[in-house]
């Protein structure tokens, strides 16, 4: 019963997180997010089958040939989510990729991961903690949602500590604005 | 204290006759006949339009100790903005101040004051210390002369804690004086983030992510020790410390962040807010009675504050959409905060009521500002230089100067209160 509630609660707290995404005082910045998010898109996805290359190239990674698909089905299924500025709500285009990664996780019903929250430079460093705990937190509930076990999943934040880029513009903002997965046990 | 004898009208009356004077100092300095100095504040820095004081500094001494003591005496006096320095062999000096300086296995240095419209000697110490010191010894001359004119104590001889980044997901806390000299590290692990001095010991607190945790750590720097004061599962930012040292912090260790206070020693932990959105960076005003924080409850990251005890939370800020890092002058008055504008950071001030708003910076991003004890400076981080560097300037926005090396990336300065 109590694990029911906690479920529901967690799918309340991701229906409460979307809500958020307009904020009544700024509609100006409203506009601002999503016209750059859709300018962003083709960007991320060329960014990410470059991460995923990386590191199948094996003579990089040393690893088995049954190691090297492991990691990289996980590479390639538990990929990074991004948000907008300043928001922590799960964006359309992240839900695909989240049902993904649930399906992966319940496939691997033994793996457990962290969810690192990232942000871009441009808030303060205190915030912007605060800020990436909320995105994995809202990973973290989205695959909770799904049925993935809250145990099996740890939160962490890095706000603006660890940038994939360090350009200053929004296609670089947007790759830093994530959620990132990392396998933790199996 | 030199007025405390002195009725404040007549104090008022010799000084407004002191400013005339010193303009014509040429004309009347042979005939006119002064009060004592005894009593005199030769500049009122609660005066709105403070007029600069004519000083002449002179070391008797050439010894590359001596030039350095003289130099590091007048880039504090002339950073306050209140001193214009004459040449000691030309007049037009209204005081001048004498060093001598001895090397031996000690600096020994004695500084005197004298008035030079009464031509008396009206002030004199001295001090001895080992060489490493030496910026010691020059801020707290400094801090005698500033007083000695002023009637209040100088930020000379306070401290500024601050980050220097090392490797992505490292940052070391470090400290040094309040013009960028005599640099320490003292937490070289983790990525430490916020900090703050605690207002009744020679401490700070800080919250450092190691091994993915979040603990709030307290630095005792005469012990050279650190312990942690608070851990908890989630993400610990330290805030500041009240007048009682009591520390506020944001945690959220039930599962969103919000503001709590703890004792010093761990105990009596307050959860200060409820709501649902972030709430983060809390700093007790000087008095203790108020707190200022972020939260973006209303859609996007604004600066409140609420009672002590988290009642009557009322939003301050309405410019932009982005506005973060308050920090208290040491009257209570203003909060200077960080606020995006045109895309870029820029430190503000505003009144606590949420009104007076002023913008002090305007190149490049600027963050994270911290008072001086004395209320007339404000430390922050920028990168109008390229790598992020501390910079101090006047609380009216003037003389804006990095105080780190360039070839360090260096943020988030706190300054010290006034040590002992």
């Amino acid at each position: 019963m109590k694990k029911v509630l906690i479920v529901l609660f967690m799918i309340f707290v991701a229906g409460c997180a979307k809500k958020y995404v307009a904020p009544p005082q700024e509609p100006a910045v409203q506009k601002e997010t999503v016209k750059k998010e859709t300018v962003v898109q083709p960007e991320q996805k060329a960014e990410q089958k470059e991460v995923v290359k990386e590191i199948v190239e094996p003579k990089e990674v040393k690893l088995t040939d049954s190691a090297v698909t492991a990691k990289t089905e996980e590479t390639a299924t538990l990929k990074d989510v991004l948000f907008d500025y300043d928001k922590y709500n799960i964006r359309d285009d992240a839900r695909p990729v989240l049902d993904k990664a649930a399906s992966f996780l319940k496939k691997n019903g033994t793996m457990s991961v962290v969810v690192e929250g990232h942000c871009d430079e441009r808030g303060t460093n205190e915030y912007n903690l605060a800020l990436g705990e909320r995105r994995a937190k809202a990973v973290k509930d989205y695959l909770t949602s799904l049925g993935i076990m809250p145990a099996r999943m740890s939160v962490v934040t890095y706000g603006e500590e660890k940038p994939l880029c360090t350009e200053q513009d929004e296609p670089c903002w947007q790759k830093n604005r994530r959620a990132h997965f990392v396998v933790s046990g199996k | 204290m030199k007025i405390d004898d002195r009725e404040q009208m007549t104090e008022n009356r010799h000084k407004n006759i002191y400013f005339l004077l010193s303009n014509f100092f040429f004309l009347f300095s042979f005939f006119c006949l002064l009060p004592s100095a005894f009593g005199k504040v030769y500049i009122d820095i609660t005066s709105p339009a403070v007029q600069k004081l004519p000083i002449s500094i002179s070391t008797k001494d050439s010894s590359p100790a001596a030039k350095e003591i003289e130099s590091i005496v007048m880039k504090d006096l002339e950073f306050t903005g209140m001193f214009s320095f004459v040449a000691p062999e030309v007049p037009g000096a209204e005081i001048t101040a004498q060093m001598e300086v001895t090397v031996s296995n000690e600096i020994t240095v004695l500084w005197s004051i004298t008035d030079l419209i009464e031509n008396k000697e009206v002030f004199r110490n001295r001090k001895a210390a080992p060489p490493k010191s030496i910026r010691a010894i020059a801020h707290s001359i400094s801090n005698d002369i500033y007083k000695f004119v002023t009637e209040k104590e100088g930020a000379f001889r306070t401290k500024i804690s601050y980050l220097i980044y090392a490797s992505q997901g490292n940052k070391e806390l470090h400290l040094m004086d309040w013009d960028g000299g005599n640099s320490i590290k003292l937490v070289p692990n983790g990525l430490t983030s916020s900090h703050a001095w605690l207002n009744n010991s020679l401490s700070l607190t800080y919250s450092s992510q190691r091994s993915r945790e979040w603990k709030i750590y307290i630095f005792d720097l005469e012990a050279f020790r650190e312990t942690v004061l608070f851990s908890s599962n989630g993400l610990n930012l330290v805030g500041n410390a009240s007048p009682q040292d009591e520390v506020t912090f944001s945690s959220s260790r039930d599962g969103n962040s919000e503001i709590y206070a703890i004792g010093k020693d761990g105990g009596n932990i307050r959860k200060l807010t409820h709501s649902f959105g972030i709430d983060v960076s809390p700093k007790f005003s000087p008095d203790g009675s108020t707190i200022a924080f972020v939260s973006d409850r209303g859609g996007t990251p604004q600066i409140y504050v609420m009672d002590s005890n988290g009642r009557v939370p009322r939003r301050i800020t309405f410019e932009g959409s982005n506005n973060t890092s308050p920090s208290w002058s040491p009257d209570g008055k203003w909060i200077a905060y960080t606020g995006m504008k045109d895309g870029k950071n820029q430190v503000f001030m505003i009144k606590f009521d949420g009104s007076s708003l002023r913008q002090l910076t305007v190149d490049g991003n600027n963050e994270s500002p911290s008072f001086s004890p004395d209320g007339l400076f404000l430390a922050f981080d920028s990168d109008r230089d390229g790598k992020h560097g501390i910079y101090i300037m006047r609380i009216n926005g003037e003389e804006q100067r990095r105080i780190t090396p360039k070839d360090i990336k260096a943020m988030s300065p706190r300054w010290s209160p006034y040590l002992k």
